[in-house]
């Protein structure tokens, strides 16, 4: 960590093994929170919290990599549940497939979107995406006949998936150990890519587009697939969705969903791998805790989305660390 | 052999030709200085040489004999021509080295820390581009046009915005460079005394044509030349 | 079919005055007010409220003055503070500004909807080629043919207006020029906000005024304002018209598919002139 700004992108230097088993450490330390909460109140909260964090992290991912905010990340999380509920529904192919089926398809849909808009610049991208959430969740409840409308579609899951009991994806107890190690494997995954090769591209065309072609880069592919890596793991969190709730609706589709897997990368702090992760659990926290004192909730969530993006911009994520820094700093002399 | 080549390259914006049948040849080995008031289209020649034009210029480039024209960006960057910027196009939140190795992966000869040291840039290599002074990026614009060691080197006013100390130094480095790589330059510059010290030959552009061209002794006496570009600036 | 058509030109002139407001402030301010839509919704909700006591024309006048007024605040406390930072800043910000607004509203009027009736001089019926079309809604088409008419003459004779159409242009170059960017800025912007207020106001009749009612405007306003062009007022103009008929024409035949047919229509302009069809090339 070097004192003055923000550490380089690049460089970063590869975490030393201290920190590895930390990190480690914390993961297992979630993973065996279940038998020790009597509270399937709270692992049920904590679930939604894992689910939302991956679908947070999406939206962090695409912010951090192209520097493009998104209003419309439940569009590919939406789609995966509903592919989900329709396949079972229509008995199109086996369970096991359909989940295949609604990881590829939003990840498709996402790289397709990201050629065929690449040159569109950042705001009018922002709103596009506002438009892109509107349309899917219109068609969800106008289109009755193909999603229920309104009253949404119950997934009739079989009695084992992947060789496991359907009970496992549903169950609190076991359900948040499956989303919490999702979560982890999935921001896993973003922190190989971001040091890979392809990593370091996508970094270099976010800072500067047109130099890294001047550089000998092209550019559109990276983006697109940017936008896809992005998509991918908003369709994950739809497909833990739809296992652990059996049921759709046009909610998943809806822009606020969007909005708040934003506000949640945004307030932990969305260059961070971890970041928005960390967003979504205090999100949840602090609505549960300040659910029932007040009726504000959302004024409250804009006001705090104001308050990060213009006083913390590295978020509390952000803040944790370089607390602990200075922290550090200070107990070394 | 010609390095680099430019028949009857011409430019539209609409009615209004910032480029107009342009010709220009840059033999291997030398430095080309190009000058000519503002609007006289010497940043326009550099764009269409390089490729930034796209579709709204005319005429054929050739580099090294090869007709590169219908080439985009990268791919002229790959047939060995590169360019820096009038206004610095770095990579704001890269570190030094860490830009100038994302241009070195795709370089052919990875030559980062003979361009940092070159460039003066090796004690801010862990810095931020957007933390370093203006003068250090300019630099740093340079150096990502010199990683993989060009053939063809097209520079838009290098030393703008330097202090005088800066710009000569800078020449200096550019004319080492030209002896020690064999690179080609094309190079324009405000700045007389960068121009004429390091130049060959000069190349005078004004309302999108060329006006003369020569060694800097033979330009300087041209009276149309002095009257419409070196009278303002002299 | 002339009512369909007339329809169309009803929504297409409120979406059309919403969405130039829009456009004025990024022209000025380069960022989009993501905040736009709530700025529509309380125009509506203090309109109703002025006009229950006061009467519809003094409820418009007086929407339009406060939401003039907000503009002005949102200029000083958020578009110039923010003004040299990334552009995501001020998006987030206005966002941010959206949900607390939507709250606002809930708060002070609730959650029901409520309707306001339109003006007695305006209740009855015109008779147009054969069939009866509500003067009211007719006025609607006036309004913002009336808006449209006068920013046109407004952007092209006033010197103000000659420096919103050079910045939307070049935003960098007419900065340099030295003209006093930040009383231009505000003034600007709260003509923008007030025109966001003016909409909601006269689309109070015709829509049930709910809180909610700001995020549909807005998102519809925002797909105008992408396909005419981020900068471009006479391409908002020519989306509007467009996307209202389209409105009409899907929620009258294919109501399943009414958003879905704009938003298509968005990513196919875009996928052929990414900076919309009026646009600054890139």
């Amino acid at each position: 960590m070097d004192s003055g700004g923000a550490t380089p992108m690049t460089h970063h230097a590869a975490l030393s093994w201290r920190a590895w088993g930390l990190i480690a450490l914390a993961v297992a330390a979630g993973a065996a929170l279940p038998p020790l909460l009597a509270s399937t109140l709270v692992l049920t909260l904590l679930t939604q919290a894992a689910i939302s964090g991956i679908l947070a992290t999406s939206v962090g991912a695409l912010l951090r990599m192209s520097g493009v905010v998104s209003f419309g990340h439940a569009t590919f999380y939406g789609i995966a549940a509903y592919l989900i509920a329709l396949s079972i529904k229509h008995q199109w192919m086996a369970a096991e497939a359909a989940v295949v089926l609604a990881l590829v398809v939003p990840t498709v849909l996402a790289f397709v979107l990201g050629l065929g808009i690449v040159r569109v610049p950042g705001m009018a991208f922002s709103m596009l995406t506002l438009a892109i959430g509107q349309a899917f969740h219109e068609f969800a409840v106008k289109a009755r006949a193909v999603s229920g409308g309104d009253d949404g579609l119950a997934i009739a899951l079989p009695p084992e998936l992947f060789g496991l009991p359907i009970a496992v994806f549903q169950r609190p107890h076991s359900a948040f150990v499956l989303c919490w190690l999702t979560l982890a494997a999935v921001i896993f995954a973003l922190y190989r890519v971001a040091h890979s090769r392809f990593g370091r591209i996508t970094e270099a065309i976010r800072e500067n587009e047109e130099r890294a072609r001047f550089i000998g880069y092209e550019t559109d592919v990276p983006r697109a697939l940017v936008l896809a890596i992005s998509g991918l793991v908003a369709a994950i969190a739809g497909v833990l969705f739809a296992l652990y709730n059996a049921f759709v609706s046009p909610e998943v589709l809806h822009w606020s969903l969007s909005g708040s897997a934003l506000i949640m990368a945004i307030i932990g702090g969305p260059r961070l791998l971890w970041g928005p992760a960390f967003g979504a659990m205090v999100f949840f926290l602090v609505k549960d805790l300040a659910g029932n004192l007040t009726e504000h909730w959302q004024a409250l969530i804009g006001l705090t989305l104001i308050v990060v993006t213009v006083l913390l911009p590295v978020g509390l994520g952000g803040s944790l660390i370089r607390l602990l820094a200075a922290l550090r700093g200070g107990a070394a002399r | 052999m010609m390095a680099i080549q430019g028949h009857a390259l011409t430019r539209r914006y609409g009615g209004f030709a910032a480029l107009d049948g342009v010709d220009i040849a840059v033999p291997a080995g030398e430095i080309r200085g190009l000058i000519g008031p503002n609007g006289a289209g010497k940043s326009t020649l550099i764009d269409v040489l390089s490729g930034r034009a796209g579709k709204g210029a005319s005429g054929r480039v050739e580099l090294h004999g090869r007709d590169i024209s219908a080439l985009g960006v990268q791919q002229r960057r790959h047939a060995g021509l590169a360019r820096s910027f009038q206004r610095t196009h770095v990579f704001p939140e890269l570190s030094v080295v860490g830009q100038l190795e994302v241009a070195a992966m795709k370089a052919e000869a990875p030559n980062v820390d003979e361009v940092m040291h070159e460039l003066g840039l090796g004690a801010l290599a862990l810095r931020r581009a957007a933390d370093i002074s203006y003068g250090d990026r300019r630099r740093l614009d340079l150096a990502l046009a010199l990683i993989g060691k060009p053939k063809v080197l097209l520079l838009d006013e290098p030393a703008a915005g330097l202090s005088m100390g800066e710009s000569l130094a800078l020449a200096e480095h550019l004319k080492d460079l030209v002896s020690r790589w064999g690179v080609t330059v094309l190079l324009v510059e405000h700045d007389m005394e960068v121009v004429f010290s390091i130049c060959h030959r000069i190349t005078v552009l004004h309302l999108g044509k060329v006006l003369a061209e020569g060694t800097p002794a033979e330009v300087r006496a041209i009276p149309e030349v002095v009257t419409a570009y070196l009278g303002s600036t002299a | 079919m002339v009512a369909q058509l007339l329809n169309g030109l009803v929504y297409g002139g409120l979406l059309y005055i919403v969405a130039v407001g829009l456009v004025l402030i990024f022209g000025l301010r380069r960022v989009v007010n993501f905040a736009h839509g709530s700025l529509f919704m309380i125009g509506a909700f203090v309109g109703f409220t002025i006009a229950t006591r006061y009467g519809f024309w003094v409820g418009m006048l007086g929407s339009v003055l406060t939401l003039a007024v907000l503009g002005l605040l949102l200029d000083a406390l958020v578009f110039k503070p923010l003004r040299d930072q990334d552009h995501n800043v001020t998006l987030l910000v206005t966002f941010g500004i959206l949900l607390v607004l939507e709250d606002l509203a809930q708060t002070v009027w609730g959650k029901d909807f409520r309707s306001l009736p339109p003006p007695d001089l305006l209740k009855g019926t015109v008779a147009i080629l054969g069939q009866d079309f509500p003067s009211y809604r007719l006025m609607v088409i006036g309004v913002a043919a009336l808006v449209a008419a006068g920013l046109s003459l407004w952007l092209r004779f006033s010197k103000i207006g000659l420096y919103v159409r050079a910045s939307s242009v070049d935003p960098v170059t007419t900065a340099v020029q030295g003209v006093n960017t930040d009383r231009i800025g505000a003034v600007v912007v709260a003509l923008g906000t007030a025109l966001a207020g003016l909409s909601g106001t006269v689309a109070a009749p015709l829509l049930a005024i709910s809180p909610s009612m700001g995020g549909y405007i807005l998102i519809e306003s925002f797909i105008v304002v992408v396909i005419g062009g981020l900068g471009s007022f006479a391409g908002a103009f020519v989306a509007a018209l467009v996307i209202g008929q389209i409105h009409n024409f899907g929620v009258v035949h294919m109501p399943w598919a009414a958003t879905m047919i704009p938003f298509v229509l968005m990513v196919a302009v875009l996928v052929w002139r990414p900076t919309g069809i009026a646009g600054n090339r890139v």
